[in-house]
């Protein structure tokens, strides 16, 4: 009990340090919320901005900038590109998986051989040749453009296998059995089985493709398919002629997303970097 | 019969494979194809032999990049593993509701799009109205303009990056502290082992295979480092590296080539310059750690 009153030295330290690493790691993100609710024009940082002044101004804010600006078609762009992403990333990924964690054919080794080396192959190798076919195709400036290349996750494959390996093969002999066909047997067993792996793909998928600069950046040159990174870049760029208050609430509106997703699914995306450590 | 019999698997992993042969198998080989040719996108490629590599390699940016890039990885990755490691054992050291409250609001900054960090960091680093000056001013300090001024750059763009990679490797630490026999620790304090003894002798060498992977992915992203210094010096396809090309990186050359000056071989060539330098220092890495394995 005497611990309980007189805290030492080494607590009171770890504490200190604890909270105030925290404040460093979230107060830009704090103090981005307090120059968004606050009365425009104030100058952005005469005194630090510890708390939002103005809610109503803020949500005016957000008001204007979907419709004065071009960013709603571009965070409509960004949502577009991301769950076509997810959604495709998922079902081709499962597929392969399911077939390369629990099943034998000829060439299944050195197929998933070449994927997994893949992996090791950096991105600045591929990006350019990758770049010239999307737009040998015609599809530079289009949806597919964005999503298809980024399609075939060798990443997201080897996540779901981790799990579609611990199916036991008795329960695929006894689907078999009750005479579900290969692709049933895909949906009814293997599917719900590897729901977790699923829904961590998918956030980290979600978090991957809205911070995605570099690809849209490239492929979607033409204003009308901006994504919310380039025009977040543009609003911030030394050039741009867009108010503080807009390029804030734009910078603001840009990390809801994902900040949202984390609050409320924060065990899933942690555990899912942690086994792609661990494990890969 | 065998096809018949096989045929449902191949079903299923079609649409991998071919997607996976079509944007990653493809592009590699028509890129070392384009590399050893001159191409603008419109005329045919011409063929010109290993020209490409002796240009890039004889070129002033690609010393720049590759100077720039060493002094980056160099203080980059060592400083963001430590504090990640310090974080680590930081909330380690809490339970229950704190442990998680810290972790997730060191993790918090990961979550931010990269795109969005650098422009966060933008305003913080603002010369004379930015957050940074603003507190140097209430030491009394003269404002710096931490992205313009060459002597600064490296160190802002190293802070950014800390800043959202610290919570995702500290992540990737405490999964690999959790996993250590807690036995250890007893054992060790039973031998009167201090705190810090503890940490030098037993959570170090134990979290050697997850430090290894944290520092061989940190190696290979840094490498490749582009939307940071890329938004940070506000660059475009025509003016990109910041003031004296201090902030100029490989990637940000190649894609430079490609799209401002519209050079794709060489801009090809690049790609498959920068990926040997990769693999030779990954191929180190872990020559290393079986060097070290078997000492």
């Amino acid at each position: 009990m005497n611990r309980m009153s007189r805290p030492s030295i080494w607590t009171v330290l770890k504490w200190v340090l604890a909270v105030s690493i925290a404040a460093i790691a979230l107060f830009p993100i704090w103090w981005m919320i307090n120059v968004v609710f606050a009365v425009p024009g104030e100058p952005v940082s005469l005194n630090p901005r510890l708390f939002p002044t103005s809610i109503p101004a803020g949500i005016e804010k957000i008001r204007l900038i979907f419709t004065e600006t071009d960013y709603l078609r571009a965070y409509g762009i960004s949502l577009l590109y991301a769950v076509l992403t997810i959604a495709g990333v998922l079902i081709i990924g499962s597929l392969a998986a399911f077939e390369f964690a629990l099943f034998d054919f000829p060439g299944r080794r050195p197929l998933f051989g070449v994927v997994m080396l893949s992996l090791m192959v950096p991105t600045a190798v591929t990006i350019i040749p990758t770049y010239l076919l999307t737009s040998q195709l015609g599809w530079l400036n289009t949806m597919q453009g964005l999503v298809v290349p980024g399609l075939a996750s060798a990443f997201g494959l080897f996540m779901l296998m981790q799990f579609m390996r611990a199916i036991p093969s008795d329960m695929i002999e006894a689907a078999r059995l009750d005479g579900a066909s290969h692709f049933q047997i895909y949906w009814h067993v293997a599917l719900p089985l590897c729901r977790n792996a699923l829904v961590t793909l998918a956030i980290l998928t979600f978090m991957q493709t809205w911070g995605n600069y570099m690809w849209p950046l490239i492929v979607s040159s033409r204003p009308e398919m901006y994504t919310v990174g380039q025009v977040v870049g543009l609003f911030n760029s030394p050039l741009s002629h867009q108010t503080v208050d807009t390029v804030m609430t734009a910078n603001l509106l840009a990390a809801i997303p994902p900040l949202v997703f984390f609050l409320i699914f924060q065990r899933k995306i942690v555990a899912g970097i942690a086994m792609s450590g661990t494990k890969g | 019969m065998t096809l018949r019999r096989y045929l449902p698997h191949y079903l299923m992993i079609a649409p991998f494979i071919i997607l996976f042969a079509m944007f990653f198998l493809y592009p590699i080989l028509s890129g070392l194809y384009y590399s050893f040719h001159a191409w603008n996108g419109v005329r045919p490629p011409e063929f010109i032999g290993l020209t490409n590599y002796q240009k890039i390699i004889a070129s002033r940016d690609f010393a720049t990049a590759m100077r720039n890039l060493l002094t980056y990885v160099a203080i980059t990755v060592p400083a963001g593993i430590l504090v990640a490691l310090g974080l680590a054992l930081l909330v380690d050291n809490f339970t229950g509701r704190w442990a998680n409250f810290f972790r997730n609001a060191y993790f918090m900054p990961v979550v931010l799009p990269a795109f969005l960090a650098a422009t966060i960091w933008r305003w913080i680093y603002a010369p004379n109205f930015g957050l940074l000056n603003m507190m140097l001013g209430w030491f009394g300090l003269p404002s710096v303009n931490f992205l313009n001024d060459t002597g600064t750059m490296l160190y802002a763009l190293v802070a950014v990056d800390v800043w959202v990679s610290a919570g995702f490797n500290m992540v990737i630490i405490l999964a690999g502290l959790k996993n250590i026999p807690t036995e250890l620790y007893e054992a060790a304090r039973l031998d009167g082992a201090s705190k810090g003894q503890q940490i030098v002798h037993i959570t170090i060498p134990m979290l050697g295979p997850v430090l290894f992977f944290v520092v061989t992915y940190g190696l290979i992203s840094a490498m490749q480092v582009f939307d940071k210094p890329w938004l940070l010096t506000g660059s475009s396809f025509t003016t990109y590296g910041g003031r004296r090309n201090a902030l100029l990186f490989p990637v940000m050359d190649m894609m430079g080539r490609a799209f401002g000056g519209v050079r794709f071989g060489e801009a090809a060539a690049y790609g498959f310059i920068l990926t040997v330098a990769i693999m030779v220092l990954t191929a180190a890495m872990f020559a290393l750690r079986g060097w070290r394995g078997r000492k």
